[in-house]
């Protein structure tokens, strides 16, 4: 009896437990423990009172993003903006990848791999900084360029038509050699026996990354993706404020839900209707990926989460 | 095997021991606070009770040293350890108490300051002021509140030296929670020209919004790579900034709170309360803004502005900038320093309109509302104000090295005067100041100028409890850096159709609420004044 019970599993699975320790803790710390927090989004926040002493207010917090008239705005652009990271993104990566699998030449592919890299590093901040060189009216490097061949200037940061283009190009300049990274590592693990067989078959290049790369990547590719949809709601604060800042031309077109709240709430440090915000973002993001799990188990139940 | 087992069931006793330990911090970090915010609110209670029963007698006990710790705003000066070794001796010797000093740097400190209470870290003093958080943290409870006997018991010079007016200016629903500073500041907006450039261009003197067109036209069109006129860069305020002087200083109204459009004429009695946006003024300044806009007045991209202003002037890369007579007083002197070839000046661009005092709480200190120490804090924020010796120490630094006192209440810069400058000393400012040496003559001549036209008014120490109206105020910032910046910048061609558009998107988002609000609450202060 002793050699089927909990304590005896734990024993035998010691080294993986062990190593699931760090995970699990992470989350416990910082993601679960806080989760109390919540409740600030129902109360009228004081210092004395604290956390939990603080008095209730019912949902009055949450009238402020609702009674605005940009909730509806700032949403839709969260998600679209989403989507189009999601899309734009995973497909340079896997392009980047099977090109990079497929290239031969060790330095070759270190070397591309780690130029691609670089971005990642980089903090939003001094993105902010070089963008703001590169397209200034006045003496930013794009224009300049243009009026050395004769073209007339063009005022980029007071027409919001060009910033989805531009912020869809940045997040894809950043996040490409990570993301290559991740696939190219997901490529590798293919059984090479498969790639011979098609060769010795007649498969060309084009015919073996369809039938045999793609099909395989298909789980990794799926996953990623599910864990994105989770964050759908979440604008990427970093990169919208330090793209565009307080320039008010742009909100029509480049405001999340991220941006919105901390301009709202930056001087009045009202910690209740922000954590109203987060709350609705959470609510969202929790049925976005209900949804999107149930609808991948009806197509295949391997591939889902959970 | 045997040695490999036990070495692995350590590793596990040590990781549930680290969990166990980690939540119990995280579980319990809210608890503890609370109760230790109570334990310390009695605590102190109690000190100043019995201090007012034996107080008459033998004076504040003091035979217990204490460290004290303060939060000062700015970055941290570099000779801080020497000047403030210098203020730990004094104070020893005074109050039997040491004090340690944590900086807020400029960059993040308004993300900071707020936490810092959130937290309820330990701290005593704190640096607060109008627009440093003062009637927000007062409501939430971050402040101790100052009773007349506690001022009377331990800070008798401070007691003696402030007038009855600065107390009462520093109330937050009628009570006290801060030290204010003891010193008169104008609040209105100056500019700062290139003189040399005026000079250039055989310009009239500039004393008038028409004077001052003139100038930034000149140097826009003739000024290679220079913005006549230069803003700070964009860190949510939601005005033009020349609206203080050529909005309101011009038309002599006064706006309650810069977070949303709403003014009084100042020489009204009532305060009756219009928006500014809705207003022929308005409309006008539109044109002028937009004349300007048009002839290369500022950059196109002014709104994503990230260069400080002011060294992009000192760069000569932008012509002129708006601020207080004091910060662009420093800045003719530092200019007069550093960059002689260039000839700076300040010009008031509505010198005959009436002018407005700074209430008290533009600069004061108050004692966190969980200090353990606030009798002795109440005691040090005394010597910092009003002794003589420790004024001129955390004023200036150390005289010789930072500082060389010129009489009794001039200075000038000592060799390493940049080793100690830069943060909120101004908490303490006091008739004990002294004045640079250094310090334009025409800044001094045009404070001296003003004195006659500062106008007093009913509503002067009026405050705003914005608790009701909070989604209005939110909602209403936001539309003003969304529709009204770029309008009064000039980067909307047709003037009429975006004033239409920002009136109807403020009132969608609740001006009329927080205007009914404000006026019942200023009809309210009006009638309990008489």
């Amino acid at each position: 009896m002793r050699g089927h019970g909990f304590w005896s599993d734990v024993k035998k699975y010691r080294t993986l437990l062990l190593m699931l320790v760090p995970g699990v803790l992470f989350f416990l710390l910082f993601a679960y423990i806080p989760m109390a927090g919540i409740v600030l989004a129902f109360k009228q926040f004081n210092y004395s009172g604290g956390i939990f002493g603080s008095p209730w207010n019912g949902m009055d917090n949450f009238r402020f993003f609702f009674e605005s008239g940009d909730a509806w705005r700032v949403t839709r652009n969260t998600a679209l903006y989403n989507i189009a990271f999601i899309v734009v993104n995973n497909l340079l990566q896997i392009f980047a990848a099977i090109l990079l699998f497929e290239v031969a030449g060790k330095w070759f592919r270190k070397i591309t791999q780690t130029v691609m890299f670089l971005p990642y590093f980089i903090s939003w901040v001094v993105v902010g900084a070089i963008a703001y060189n590169l397209f200034n009216y006045d003496v930013g490097t794009i224009n300049v360029l243009l009026n050395k061949i004769g073209m007339e200037s063009i005022d980029i940061y007071n027409t919001a038509a060009y910033w989805p283009v531009i912020l869809v190009l940045v997040s894809a300049w950043k996040a490409l050699g990570y993301g290559t990274i991740m696939y190219l590592a997901a490529i590798t693990s293919i059984d090479t026996e498969m790639y011979e067989a098609a060769e010795i078959d007649g498969a060309n290049i084009f015919q073996r990354i369809r039938k045999i790369t793609i099909p395989n990547l298909m789980p990794t590719i799926i996953i990623l993706v599910l864990l994105a949809i989770g964050n759908i709601f979440r604008g990427d604060f970093g990169m919208f404020y330090n793209m565009v800042g307080n320039n008010g031309l742009l909100f029509s077109s480049t405001d999340v839900i991220d941006t919105f709240v901390f301009r709202s709430l930056i001087t009045s440090n009202e910690i209740g209707m922000s954590a109203a915000a987060g709350f609705y973002q959470s609510v969202l993001g929790f049925a976005t990926i209900m949804l999107a799990n149930y609808a991948v188990r009806k197509y295949d139940k391997d591939h889902a989460l959970f | 095997m045997k040695q490999q087992k036990r070495r692995f069931m350590f590793l596990l006793a040590m990781v549930f021991a680290v969990s166990a330990l980690l939540s119990a911090c995280g579980g319990n970090g809210g608890g503890k606070d609370a109760s230790g915010a109570k334990n310390a609110n009695t605590g102190s209670n109690a000190a100043v009770n019995s201090a007012n029963s034996g107080g008459d007698q033998a004076g504040p006990d003091i035979s217990q040293e204490v460290k004290l710790k303060m939060l000062l705003v700015g970055g941290k000066p570099a000779d801080y350890d020497e000047v403030f070794g210098e203020l730990n001796k004094l104070l020893k010797e005074k109050i039997n108490a040491t004090v340690e000093t944590e900086f807020l740097d400029w960059a993040d400190w308004t993300q900071k300051y707020p936490l810092k209470f959130a937290a309820n870290e330990d701290f005593d003093i704190v640096y607060t002021a109008n627009w440093a958080f003062y009637n927000d943290q007062a409501r939430k409870g971050g402040f101790l509140e100052l009773t007349e006997d506690m001022l009377k018991t331990y800070m008798p010079k401070t007691w003696e030296a402030m007038p009855a007016v600065s107390w009462d200016q520093a109330k937050v629903d009628g009570k006290l929670y801060m030290v204010p500073n003891n010193n008169m500041e104008v609040t209105d907006k100056v500019v700062i020209i290139r003189e040399d450039l005026r000079k250039k261009y055989n310009l009239e003197p500039i004393n008038s919004p028409e004077t001052y067109a003139a100038y930034v036209k000149a140097v826009g069109a003739n000024e290679k790579g220079m913005s006549a006129f230069g803003a700070k860069p964009a860190d949510g305020w939601k005005w033009h900034e020349l609206d203080q002087a050529l909005l309101e200083q011009q038309n002599e109204w006064n706006l309650i709170d810069y977070s949303f459009p709403l003014a009084y004429k100042l020489t009204d009695e009532k305060g009756q309360l219009f928006n500014v946006y809705d207003t022929p003024e308005f409309r006008e300044l539109l044109t002028y803004y937009k004349d300007l806009a048009d002839n290369k007045g500022w950059s196109k991209n002014i709104v994503s502005n990230k260069n400080d202003v002011w060294q992009d002037m000192k760069a000569g890369k932008v012509g002129s900038y708006a601020q207080t007579l004091g910060t662009v007083g420093a800045n003719l002197a530092e200019l007069r320093r550093d960059k002689p070839e260039y000839e700076g000046a300040i010009v008031d661009l509505t010198p005959d309109k009436k002018k407005i005092a700074s209430i008290s709480t533009q600069n004061g200190m108050a004692i966190h509302a969980t200090s353990k120490n606030a009798e002795r804090s109440l005691m040090l924020i005394d010597l910092l104000q009003n002794d003589k010796e420790i004024h001129d120490l955390t004023m200036y630094g150390i005289a010789g090295k930072h500082y060389e006192p010129v009489g009794d209440d001039r200075f000038s810069a000592g060799p390493s005067a940049a080793n100690y400058t830069g943060f909120s000393n101004w908490g303490w400012n006091s008739p004990l100041n002294r004045k640079d040496a250094s310090y334009p003559v025409e800044a001094d001549e045009i404070l001296k100028d003003w004195e006659p036209k500062v106008h007093h008014f009913a509503l002067e120490t009026f405050v705003f409890d914005d608790s009701k109206v909070k989604n209005e105020v939110s909602n209403v910032g936001n539309v003003m850096l969304r529709y009204a910046i770029p309008l009064e910048y000039g980067l909307i061609d047709d003037l009429d159709k975006g004033q239409a558009e920002l009136i109807k998107q403020l009132n969608s988002a609740g001006i009329g609420k927080i205007q009914e609000e404000l006026q019942s609450q200023i009809d309210a202060f009006l009638a309990a004044q008489q």
